[in-house]
């Protein structure tokens, strides 16, 4: 007789979807995370009164996040106090000219007319292909395995319509939306969507052209920070009994003639299940927790052949004056060829931009009660910054730079900051991977890009371990809150499918 | 020796393609390129 029925290990959203799925099925459940809180990549801290978000700070996609909830018989809606954002962001151009997108289709293209009439019967065209393709993709690709070729091949039999956009799998988000649009300024007011998925827009898949149309089916903050999301789908899990462990560390997964036998913690406690679904960088979690000597040696290429995802460092400002922005959202972006510049001469190379661009993520606009009365946060998110710095560190770094970020943002989007900043912290890639064990600070833990995806990303269902299963950013769909939700979907039915 | 001879000026023909490419599509490319040899292994994890 085992202790629990499936052990996750990992409490961010793909982990407590899953988690939360199985344990309406009637399994019981035991997630074990290490950090003191839920939520991972989305999560939210608490710092002198100011609740700051980790990471994420606004949902796309509430459709697919919707998708889990429902099937243990409630909604989204019902389970998180959402709050609606719109517009969806302002971009500033490397040029300061403002365009600001709102959610409504029509009034967007009405923006885009008055810059480029010739775009906006673009955006038309494009909004069209993009809805024909989320249409079928929230049917097939967002929520079946992709873990071989007989499931690829399932997956589009299931959804023969996304056969009709195979040309957004074959070509860059560069290459898709220059079909589309023809003005640089439009160009590039979409230019930094593409490191939402994290990659510059000449490396990215086409189908991440989706990105910047998505949110106009709306975008949501969660009220209270967005640990509201993760801490949903613990309360729908803890009320069919899912335990749910904080502060706890697993060191590895017993393994016994290649099938699942428990986990033992750092503590050398053992707990025994059948079933381990991994919430962690999959490349950690088989070299480190499973073992070289459970894995073939083709598998061992496999896993050292991955890169990893980019890491992205946050500036977080808590300010005693409302800030001069607009939006939740605010994008200062760079032109799309300059964005795919700064990919192979600074990101590349381990060195810092002069001129910082990234997302202005202004959460007091949407949610005045994280911050005391009057005061403020804006968490910024900026280019995507290399690990490995050329001739230097992140902590002999953070310092200076954190001063250049807040003198530059004074300068430019922010004026006044410089007076007004109560608390700023200055979070780099060594310090998300001290804070999320993620290896070093990976936010969609492996690149995104064709050779990183579906089929040739690491399989839901273990190929080698019994009983061994992925969720999150590791394994398809990929890196993001609503698509690790959906990874648990996956995981869910294919425990359900398997493991009776 | 026909078909080496076919091989080699196919090879050629798509070298001359990718020159002809923009910046922004011989990145995609070569990046595709680079990581082909690992697809097999990758498939297997």
């Amino acid at each position: 007789m085992n202790d629990y029925d499936v052990i996750i290990i990992g409490a961010g959203c793909g982990g407590l979807s899953s988690g939360a799925l199985l344990s309406n099925q009637g399994r019981k459940v035991l997630v074990i995370e290490q950090s003191e809180q839920v939520g991972g990549c989305c999560s939210t801290f608490e710092k002198q009164g100011y609740k700051i978000d980790i990471g994420a700070s606004i949902i796309e996609f509430p459709q697919v996040i919707d998708l889990c909830f429902k099937r243990m018989g409630t909604s989204f809606y019902d389970e998180v106090d959402l709050i609606p954002v719109d517009p969806t962001f302002s971009a500033i151009l490397h040029d300061g000219s403002k365009i600001t997108y709102p959610i409504s289709l029509e009034e967007t293209r009405k923006q885009i007319e008055k810059i480029s009439p010739k775009d906006a019967k673009g955006w038309e065209e494009y909004s069209k292909k993009i809805q024909g393709f989320l249409d079928a993709a929230l049917e097939g690709f967002f929520v079946s395995p992709a873990g071989n070729l007989t499931d690829v091949i399932k997956l589009f039999a299931k959804t023969p319509a996304l056969l009709k956009y195979n040309r957004l799998f074959f070509s860059s988000y560069e290459g898709i939306m220059r079909k589309y649009f023809k003005n640089e300024k439009i160009l590039e007011s979409f230019s930094f969507h593409s490191f939402y998925a994290g990659l510059p827009p000449a490396l990215l898949p086409g189908h991440f052209a989706m990105l910047p149309y998505a949110e106009h089916a709306g975008i949501y903050y969660s009220k209270g920070g967005m640990i509201g999301i993760p801490r949903g789908l613990q309360k729908c899990g803890e009320r069919s009994n899912m335990e749910v462990r904080l502060n706890t560390l697993v060191k590895k997964i017993l393994i016994k003639n290649k099938r699942v036998k428990g986990v033992m913690l750092d503590d050398g406690t053992e707990i025994t299940t059948n079933l381990v679904i991994s919430n962690i960088n999959a490349k950690k979690m088989y070299f480190e927790m499973v073992g070289e000597e459970h894995l073939p040696w083709l598998a061992k290429l496999g896993l050292r052949s991955y890169a990893y995802s980019i890491a992205s460092p946050m500036l977080y400002l808590c300010l005693d004056y409302e800030p001069p922005l607009t939006e939740h959202h605010t994008l200062m972006t760079r032109p799309m060829d300059k964005t795919n510049d700064y990919w192979n001469s600074h990101y590349l190379k381990g060195s810092f931009p002069k001129e910082q661009f990234g997302i202005l993520s202004w959460t007091t606009k949407s949610d005045p009660s994280l911050a005391p009365e009057g005061h403020h946060i804006i968490a910024v998110t900026l280019a995507p910054g290399a690990y490995h710095l050329t001739g230097t560190t992140w902590d002999k770094e953070k310092p200076v730079l954190k001063e250049k970020i807040i003198h530059y943002l004074a300068d430019t989007h922010l004026p006044g900051l410089k007076d007004h900043v109560v608390l700023s912290e200055l979070s780099t890639p060594v310090d998300f991977e001290k804070r999320l064990r993620s290896p070093e600070g990976a936010i969609y833990a492996l690149r995104q890009d064709l050779p990183h995806s579906m089929m040739f990303r690491p399989s839901a269902k273990s190929r080698h371990i019994k009983g061994l299963y992925l969720v999150g950013a590791s394994t398809h769909p990929g890196g993001g809150v609503p698509t690790v939700i959906a990874s648990g979907m996956i995981v869910a039915d294919l425990i359900e499918k398997y493991e009776q | 020796m026909k078909t080496v001879t076919i091989i080699i000026a196919l090879i050629i023909l798509l070298f001359l393609i990718y020159l002809c490419q923009p910046k922004s599509r011989k990145m995609f490319i070569l990046n595709l390129l680079t990581q082909v040899k690992y697809l097999i292994p990758r498939y297997f994890t």
